[in-house]
C-alpha cells in the first residue's frame, strides 16, 4: 500500500481542479434539467424550445470545455478538452438532425384535439436523454478513474437504449431498443468485469496510479496476469460501444430498427465514447513496450490486432451484400471502428516524434472520429430527409437502395450531400475522409505495423465497392418510380437538411482548413508515460529522458 | 533513409498541399543544399536586391480579374463588364511591371555601360511547399524541399513581363470588340476569365523563383490555351485542335517534369537563387573546356528542358499543334499563340542558359531544331491559303529563329527577337482578326482582295503593312529586321554552326515572300470580297474552312466590275474604335522599340563577332540576368569577308528585299481577280501539293504513332477483357462469397447474438492465451505478432498473481 499514499495526496490536492474540469458537464446537466421540464409544457411554443435550448447548452458546454486546462491525473491529459469540444460540435449537428424524431403524429393529434396528454408525449425525455448521453460522452473523455469511466460510459449508453426504442412508432424500434439494451448490458458486464480485474491486479482505480503500478510490475518482471486479463476484458467489453468484432452483431439490426436520425446519432456518440474509453484503458498499460519502446504490451496488442483486422474485414465484407442503406452504413460503421483501432495500436509514437500528426496514432484516431462523425451524420441526414407515407399511415423513411436512386436529379441538394459523404467515407483525396485515413496509415507505418497497413489498404479497396455503389445510385442511375410505393418527398423538418448540408460542407471545408484541427488532435493525442521510464537503459542512452514538456507538440 | 520514413515523406508531400502547414523557416536551407556539393560558388543568379511587396500585383491582379470574371459569369452579367475588369486589372499589372522594371534596372537600362548589372530580387507571397523527410527531422532544421510562392525578378523577367502584360492589356481591349458577338451568351465572361487566368499563369511561369512554380505556370498556360482554343466548343474542329494542343504539350511537359525532378536530384533545390550559384561551378568547368568533368546528369537536364520548350514553343517535332490552334478566337491566337505563351520555351532556355552551356548536346539540339523548324514552317507557310494559318506557320518559323539564336550562343538575339516578334506578330494577327471579323470569317486569300481601298480599313491596312515589313525584315526601319539580323549574324559568326546561318538566311527570304504574298493579295489589288460562312452564325462558329462555298455565291469570278461581293445582303463591317486604337498603338510601338534592339553604331565598333555585347537596351536586359553569362570563347568566323554581323546584315537586306520583290511580281503585278495571280502559272507539281498539305507531317505522325498505339490498345484491351477482368471479377467475387458465409451469423435473434459475443470473447482470450504460452504451439497463424512483442509478457509468466 505504500504506492497508494502519494496518489491519494495528489488526488486531494487536485480535488478543486477536478470540479473545474467538470464545468462543461455541469452546464450541460443544468440545461438537461431545464429541457426536461420545458418539454412537458402544455404550450407548443415552449415545448418547441427543447431542441434550440439543447443547442444552446451544447454551445455553452463546448465554449467552457475549450477554455479548460489539461488534466494532469490522466495519461492522456489533453484528450478531455478535445473530446468535449468534439462532442459539443457534432452534438450541435445532431440536434439539427434529430429534430422531429419523436412526437410528430402526437403533435398533430394535440393540434386536432386540443388536449395535451403528458403521458404520451416523448419530447421531454427524448431531448433530456439526448443531452444526458452527450454529458456522458463528455465525462468519458475527461475520465481519469476507472469508476468514473464506467459511470460515464453507462451514462452515455443507457439513454440511447430508450431513444432507440422511441425513435419511431414501429415495433421494429422496440425490438431494436430491447436488443440493444440486453446486448449492451452484456457488454457493460464484460468491461466492468475487466475493470474489476484491473483493480484486482493493481490495487488502484485512478488511471495514473494504475499506469504507475503497471510500470512497477514491468520493472519487477512482468505485468500481473490479473491486470492483463482485466485490460483484455475491458477492451473487448468496450468493443460493444464501438461496434467491433465480436461485439458488433447488434449494429445493423439496431441501426435499421431506429429512425435514420437516431442511427446517425448511434454511429457517432457511443463510438466516440468507446474510443475515448479504449484509449484511456490502453494508456494505463502504455505504449512503452516492444523493441522500439513504442508498442503496447504484447498481449494487448495481439487482442487489438485481431479485433481490428476482423472488425474491418467483417464490416466491409458484409456491407457488400446489403440492400438497405442503413445496414450498409451500419456495416461501414463497424469497418471504420476497425480502421480506428489501427491508430490505437500504433500509439503516440516514439516520444521524440510524438509531436507529428503523421506519426501519432492517437491523434489520428481523434481526427478520424471527427471526420467519421461528420461524414456519417451527413449520410444518415439524407435518409432522414426523405420520407413517404406507407400504406398503414405511418411515416416511413428512405432506406432501401432503390430509394436513393437518381437522388441527384430528384433532390439535388440531398443527392450531393450523399455523394460527398460516401465519397468522403471512402477516403478519396480531396475530401476529409482521406485526411482522416492518411495519418492512420502513416502512424501505423511509423510503428512498423506493415501487415496491418496492408490489410487496412485492402479493406479500403473492398469498401470502395459499396461506397461507390451508393454514389453511383445517387449520381448516375436514373430515378426509379415504383408503382407499389408512394414517391419519396422531402421531410418538413428543414433542420435535418441543414444538418446534412453542414456535414457536406464540413467534409469539404475541414479538409482544406484542417491544419489547425490536425494540430489540435496532436495536442489532444499527447501521451504521458509513467514516471519510472528511466529504468529502461536503452532509452536513457539514446536521448535524455523525455519530460512531459518534451512530448508536447511543437505547435 | 530508413525504409519506413520514405512513404511518410510522400504523404507529407500530399499533406502539405492540402492541409496548410505552418511554414518552416526557409533560411538556412543552404545547409541541405551544400550536401549536394557544388564545385564552387558564384554570384550567378544570386539575389542582390529587394523589391517592394506591390510587385506581387503583377501576378495577382490578373488572378483577381479571373475571379471577378468568374463572378460575372455566375451572376449572368451580359454586358462588357468582364472586358472592363480585365483591361483594368491587366493595365494595373502592366503598371506594376513598369514599376518593378524601374526598381530593378533603374534608369540605366537604355544607355548604361555593358558592365552594369541590374539587381535581382525575390518577392515572397507565401510559403507554399516546405517539408523534411530525412531522419531526425527536428522542426528547426532546414527543410529538405522548399518551393515558395515567391517571385524572382531580374531584368530577364522584366523583359518578358513588360510585353506580356502590355500586350495582354491591348489585346484584352481589342477582344472587347472582337468578342462582342458573344455578349449575349455566357461565353464572354468565360473568355475573359480564361484570358486573365492565362496572364496569371504566364506571370507564374516567368516570375516564379523556383522550377516548381514555373512548372505550375507552364501547366496553367497549357490549360488556358486548351480552354481558349476550344472556346467554340460546339465546333468539332475546335475541340480536336484543343485536344491536339494539349496532348502535344503533354509530351513536352513530360520532358520538363523529368528535368525538374533531375534538377532536384542533382542540385538538391529547385530555387533559382540557390540553383544558379551551384551551376556556376559547372559553368567554370565548361568555360575551361573541361566538358568531360561535368556529370552526365547535369548535361541531360537541359536536354529534357529542351523537350519541354519544344513542346510549348511548337518546334520540330512537336510543332503541329500550333497551326491547328488557330481555331481559337483571334485575340487568343495573337496573345497566346503568337506573342506570349509560345515564347515560354524560349524563356526557359534563356533562363537556364548557364545550364545549357554546361551541356555538350543541349545547345546544338536547340540550334538545329530551331533552324530546321524555321525552314520547314516557312515552306509550308508559302503554300497555304488561309491567312491566319500562314501567320501561324510564320510564328512557328520565327520561334525557330529564336531557338536557333539561343542555340548559336546568341541569347541576346534570341530574346530580342522574342520581344520584337511579340509586337509585330500580335499586330499581324490582330489585323487578320479584324479582316476575319469584318468579312464574316473569311480568311482565304483567294477570296479577298483590295481591302486597303475599302472605306474604314485604313488603320488595319497600315498595321498590317507595318507588321509585314517587320516580319519580312525590311531593312533599317523595322525592329524585326534588327533582331533577326542579330540571330543570323550570331549564327554566321559561330564557327561550328555556320550552316545554320545559311538556313536561316534562306528562310528569311522565304519569309519575306510569303508575308508580302498575303499583303499584296488581301490588301492590295482589285477590290473583291466573298464573305465567310459566318454570315448568319457569327457567334457560334468562327469557322474559316475554305472548303465551304455555299455562302460565297460568287465563286465564279466576275471580271472587271468593281465591288463584286458575293452576297447582296452582305456588307463588310469595318473595325470600331477599340480595334483601331489597339492596332494603331501597336504600329507606333513597333517603331518605338527599334532603338531598344538596335545594335548598330555600337556593335561594329567592338570589332569582334559578339559586337552586340555592347550596351543597347535588350542586351543589357539579357546581359544582367542569368542568361548573361559569357559563353565559352570560340573563334569567330568571318562572313563575306567582313565581321559576321556586318556581312549577315547586308546579306539579309538583299534576301529580304528579294523576297518582297518576288511577292510583288507574282501576286500584285497584273492581278485582276482575288483568286488568280501569276504565281498560279508556276507549276511545282508534287512539291507544291505536298507543301500545301504541310508535308504530310500530320499523316506521318498518325501513321507512326497513332496507328501503332491503336493496334496496341486493341491488344491490351483484349488482354484486359479476358485476363485482367477475369482476375478482378474473381477477386470481387471473393469478398462477396465471404460475405454470404458470414451473413448467416446475422440471424437477428438476440440470444444468438449474445451467445456469439460471449463465444467471441472466449475465443479471443483463448487465442491470446495460446499465442503467448512460451511453447507457442497454439498459434493459429492469423495474428503472428513480432517476437519482440512477447518479451514483456513472457516475463509475466510465473510472477505470482494478486498484489493487494
Amino acid at each position: 500500500m505504500t504506492q497508494a499514499l502519494p496518489s491519494t495526496m495528489l488526488a486531494a490536492v487536485s480535488m478543486g481542479e477536478k470540479f473545474v474540469a467538470m464545468w462543461p458537464e455541469a452546464f450541460l446537466f443544468i440545461t438537461t434539467c431545464v429541457v426536461m421540464v420545458l418539454g412537458l409544457s402544455k404550450s407548443l411554443p415552449v415545448r418547441r424550445m427543447c431542441a434550440p435550448l439543447a443547442g444552446v447548452g451544447l454551445i455553452g458546454a463546448g465554449l467552457i470545455a475549450a477554455a479548460m486546462t489539461p488534466d494532469t491525473l490522466c495519461p492522456l491529459p489533453s484528450m478531455a478538452m478535445y473530446g468535449k469540444v468534439l462532442a459539443a460540435g457534432i452534438g450541435l449537428v445532431l440536434v439539427c438532425l434529430l429534430a422531429g424524431t419523436v412526437d410528430r403524429d402526437f403533435e398533430s393529434d394535440v393540434e386536432r384535439t386540443g388536449w395535451f396528454d403528458v403521458i404520451r408525449s416523448k419530447r421531454a425525455e427524448f431531448w433530456a436523454f439526448f443531452l444526458f448521453s452527450l454529458t456522458g460522452l463528455m465525462l468519458t473523455a475527461g475520465a481519469d478513474d476507472l469508476i468514473l469511466l464506467f459511470l460515464a460510459l453507462e451514462l452515455t449508453s443507457l439513454p440511447t437504449y430508450v431513444m432507440v426504442a422511441i425513435s419511431t412508432r414501429r415495433d421494429r424500434s422496440m425490438e431494436a431498443g430491447v436488443k440493444y439494451f440486453f446486448l449492451g448490458a452484456l457488454g457493460a458486464a464484460m468491461f466492468l468485469y475487466g475493470f474489476a480485474f484491473i483493480y484486482g491486479g493493481t490495487g488502484h482505480t485512478g488511471l495514473q496510479d494504475i499506469q504507475r503500478e503497471v510500470r512497477a510490475q514491468v520493472d519487477a518482471g512482468g505485468i500481473n496476469e490479473l491486470t492483463m486479463l482485466g485490460l483484455v476484458l475491458a477492451v473487448v467489453g468496450i468493443c460493444f460501444k464501438i461496434a467491433a468484432v465480436p461485439m458488433h452483431f447488434y449494429t445493423p439490426d439496431v441501426y435499421q430498427g431506429s429512425s435514420a436520425s437516431m442511427a446517425g446519432y448511434l454511429a457517432f456518440v457511443p463510438k466516440a465514447a468507446g474510443f475515448f474509453a479504449i484509449m484511456l484503458v490502453v494508456s494505463c498499460a502504455g505504449w512503452g513496450f516492444g523493441e522500439s519502446r513504442a508498442e503496447l504490451p504484447g498481449m494487448l496488442r495481439d487482442v487489438l490486432w485481431i479485433i481490428a483486422v476482423l472488425t474491418m474485414t467483417v464490416g466491409n465484407v458484409l456491407a457488400l451484400l446489403q440492400s438497405s442503406v442503413k445496414r450498409i452504413l451500419a456495416y461501414s460503421s463497424i469497418a471504420h471502428s476497425g480502421y480506428m483501432l489501427v491508430g490505437v495500436i500504433a500509439g503516440p509514437g516514439l516520444d521524440g516524434r510524438g509531436g507529428e500528426f503523421t506519426r501519432n496514432g492517437l491523434a489520428a484516431v481523434l481526427f478520424y472520429l471527427l471526420s467519421y462523425g461528420v461524414m456519417t451524420v451527413g449520410a444518415f441526414a439524407v435518409l432522414a430527409c426523405l420520407e413517404r407515407r406507407s400504406r398503414d399511415g405511418e411515416i416511413e423513411e428512405a432506406d432501401h437502395v432503390a430509394d436513393i436512386r437518381g437522388l441527384c436529379k430528384t433532390h439535388p441538394v440531398l443527392g450531393w450531400i450523399m455523394v460527398v459523404s460516401v465519397v468522403g467515407l471512402l477516403g478519396l483525396p480531396p475530401l476529409l475522409g482521406f485526411f482522416g485515413k492518411l495519418p492512420l496509415f502513416t502512424s501505423a507505418i511509423s510503428a512498423g505495423e506493415i501487415p496491418l497497413v496492408v490489410i487496412l489498404a485492402i479493406n479500403s479497396a473492398i469498401a470502395a465497392y459499396y461506397y461507390l455503389r451508393l454514389a453511383y445510385l445517387c449520381y448516375i442511375d436514373p430515378p426509379e418510380t415504383s408503382p407499389n410505393l408512394a414517391p419519396l418527398r422531402a421531410t418538413p423538418f428543414g433542420s435535418r437538411r441543414v444538418a446534412g448540408m453542414l456535414s457536406a460542407i464540413g467534409v469539404v471545408v475541414l479538409a482544406v482548413v484542417g491544419g489547425k484541427l490536425a494540430d489540435a488532435t496532436v495536442t489532444a493525442g499527447r501521451y504521458i508515460p509513467p514516471a519510472g521510464q528511466t529504468q529502461q537503459p536503452e532509452r536513457a542512452a539514446d536521448d535524455d529522458a523525455p519530460t512531459p514538456e518534451h512530448v508536447v507538440a511543437p505547435h | 533513409m530508413v525504409g519506413a520514413t520514405l512513404p511518410i515523406s510522400i504523404v507529407e508531400l500530399l499533406l502539405s498541399g492540402a492541409i496548410a502547414q505552418s511554414g518552416h523557416d526557409a533560411a538556412g536551407h543552404a545547409a541541405a543544399a551544400a550536401s549536394h556539393a557544388a564545385p564552387a560558388a558564384g554570384s550567378l543568379g544570386a539575389v542582390t536586391g529587394t523589391l517592394p511587396q506591390w510587385t506581387l500585383l503583377i501576378p495577382f491582379l490578373p488572378l483577381l480579374g479571373c475571379v471577378l470574371c468568374g463572378v460575372c459569369a455566375v451572376l449572368k452579367i451580359r454586358n462588357k463588364l468582364p472586358a472592363l475588369i480585365t483591361v483594368a486589372c491587366l493595365a494595373g499589372a502592366f503598371a506594376a511591371t513598369v514599376g518593378a522594371y524601374m526598381q530593378t534596372v533603374g534608369g540605366s537600362g537604355g544607355g548604361g555601360g555593358g558592365g552594369h548589372h541590374a539587381q535581382a530580387a525575390v518577392v515572397k507571397a507565401w510559403d507554399w511547399i516546405s517539408f523534411h523527410w530525412r531522419d531526425n527531422p527536428s522542426p528547426s532544421a532546414a527543410p529538405d524541399f522548399v518551393a515558395n510562392f515567391s517571385f524572382y525578378v531580374d531584368s530577364l523577367t522584366c523583359l518578358w513581363m513588360l510585353f506580356v502584360t502590355g500586350l495582354a492589356t491591348l489585346i484584352g481591349l481589342y477582344a472587347s470588340e472582337y468578342m462582342a458577338g458573344d455578349l449575349k451568351t455566357a461565353g464572354y465572361a468565360r473568355f475573359y476569365a480564361a484570358f486573365c487566368l492565362f496572364v496569371f499563369s504566364m506571370a507564374c511561369l516567368v516570375m516564379g523563383d523556383n522550377l516548381l512554380l514555373l512548372y505550375l505556370g507552364w501547366e496553367g498556360v497549357g490549360l488556358c490555351s486548351y480552354l481558349l482554343i476550344g472556346y467554340f466548343y460546339k465546333k468539332p474542329s475546335a475541340v480536336a485542335a484543343a485536344k491536339k494542343a494539349f496532348i502535344m504539350n503533354r509530351i513536352g511537359d513530360f520532358g520538363l517534369s523529368m528535368g525538374l525532378m533531375l534538377t532536384y536530384v542533382q542540385f538538391g533545390t529547385v530555387e533559382y537563387a540557390k540553383l544558379f550559384p551551384m551551376v556556376q561551378g559547372y559553368l567554370d568547368l565548361a568555360q575551361h573546356g573541361k566538358m568531360s568533368e561535368i556529370p552526365w546528369m547535369v548535361q541531360v537536364i537541359p536536354v529534357l528542358f529542351t523537350l519541354g520548350a519544344f513542346g510549348k514553343s511548337a518546334q520540330l517535332p512537336l510543332y503541329v499543334w500550333l497551326p491547328d490552334a488557330m481555331e481559337g478566337p483571334t485575340p487568343v491566337s495573337a496573345l497566346i499563340h503568337a506573342a506570349t505563351m509560345v515564347t515560354a520555351g524560349v524563356y526557359l532556355v534563356a533562363r537556364f542558359f548557364p545550364l545549357y552551356l554546361c551541356s555538350e548536346w543541349a545547345l546544338p539540339i536547340v540550334a538545329w531544331g530551331g533552324a530546321l523548324t524555321a525552314l520547314l514552317a516557312a515552306t509550308i507557310g508559302m503554300a497555304q491559303f488561309d491567312i491566319k494559318r500562314i501567320m501561324a506557320y510564320s510564328t512557328v518559323s520565327q520561334l525557330g529563329f529564336m531557338f536557333a539564336g539561343l542555340g548559336v550562343l546568341g541569347a541576346v538575339g534570341g530574346a530580342s527577337h522574342v520581344f520584337t516578334h511579340a509586337f509585330f506578330k500580335a499586330m499581324l494577327f490582330l489585323s487578320c482578326g479584324a479582316v476575319m471579323h469584318g468579312f464574316a470569317g473569311q480568311l482565304d486569300l483567294r477570296k479577298l482582295s483590295g481591302v486597303a481601298w475599302m472605306p474604314g480599313w485604313k488603320i488595319v491596312t497600315l498595321a498590317m503593312f507595318v507588321g509585314c515589313l517587320n516580319l519580312a525584315g525590311f531593312p533599317f526601319i523595322t525592329a524585326g529586321f534588327w533582331s533577326k539580323d542579330m540571330i543570323i549574324g550570331d549564327a554566321m559568326g559561330n564557327h561550328g554552326l555556320q550552316a545554320i546561318g545559311w538556313i536561316l538566311l534562306f528562310t528569311a527570304g522565304l519569309t519575306a515572300y510569303y508575308t508580302f504574298r498575303v499583303f499584296f493579295r488581301v490588301f492590295a489589288g482589285p477590290v473583291e470580297y466573298h464573305p465567310g460562312d459566318e454570315v448568319h452564325a457569327h457567334a457560334d462558329d468562327h469557322g474559316h474552312d475554305h472548303g465551304h462555298g455555299e455562302h460565297a455565291k460568287g465563286d465564279e469570278t466576275h471580271d472587271g466590275s468593281e465591288s463584286r461581293h458575293a452576297s447582296e445582303h452582305f456588307h463588310p463591317h469595318a473595325p470600331g474604335w477599340a480595334i483601331n486604337i489597339v492596332l494603331l498603338t501597336l504600329a507606333i510601338a513597333s517603331f518605338l522599340i527599334i532603338p531598344l534592339v538596335h545594335p548598330f553604331g555600337k556593335a561594329e565598333n567592338t570589332g569582334d563577332g559578339h559586337g552586340h555585347a555592347a550596351a543597347f537596351w535588350s542586351a543589357t536586359m539579357v546581359g544582367s540576368s542569368t542568361a548573361g553569362v559569357e559563353p565559352p570563347h570560340a573563334e569567330h568566323a568571318k562572313f563575306l569577308g567582313m565581321t559576321a554581323h556586318e556581312g549577315a546584315m547586308y546579306a539579309s537586306i538583299a534576301v529580304g528585299l528579294l523576297g518582297i520583290a518576288v511577292a510583288f511580281v507574282l501576286h500584285y503585278v497584273g492581278r485582276r481577280t482575288a483568286a488568280v495571280s501569276k504565281a498560279d502559272a508556276i507549276r511545282l507539281g508534287g512539291v507544291q501539293t505536298a507543301a500545301q498539305h504541310k508535308w504530310y507531317v500530320d499523316e506521318l505522325y498518325h501513321f507512326l504513332i497513332v496507328m501503332p498505339l491503336r493496334v496496341l490498345s486493341h491488344i491490351f484491351h483484349a488482354f484486359d477483357k479476358l485476363i485482367v477482368d477475369g482476375l478482378v471479377n474473381l477477386l470481387g467475387w471473393m469478398p462477396r462469397g465471404a460475405g454470404h458465409t458470414v451473413r448467416r451469423t446475422q440471424s437477428g435473434v438476440m440470444h444468438d447474438y449474445a451467445l456469439r459475443m460471449a463465444g467471441g470473447v472466449a475465443l479471443i482470450v483463448l487465442a491470446i492465451w495460446f499465442l503467448n504460452t512460451p511453447a507457442g504451439d497454439g498459434d493459429d497463424g492469423d495474428a503472428q505478432p513480432p517476437p519482440a512483442a512477447h518479451a514483456s509478457v513472457e516475463r509475466a509468466e510465473g510472477v505470482e498473481g494478486v498484489r493487494p
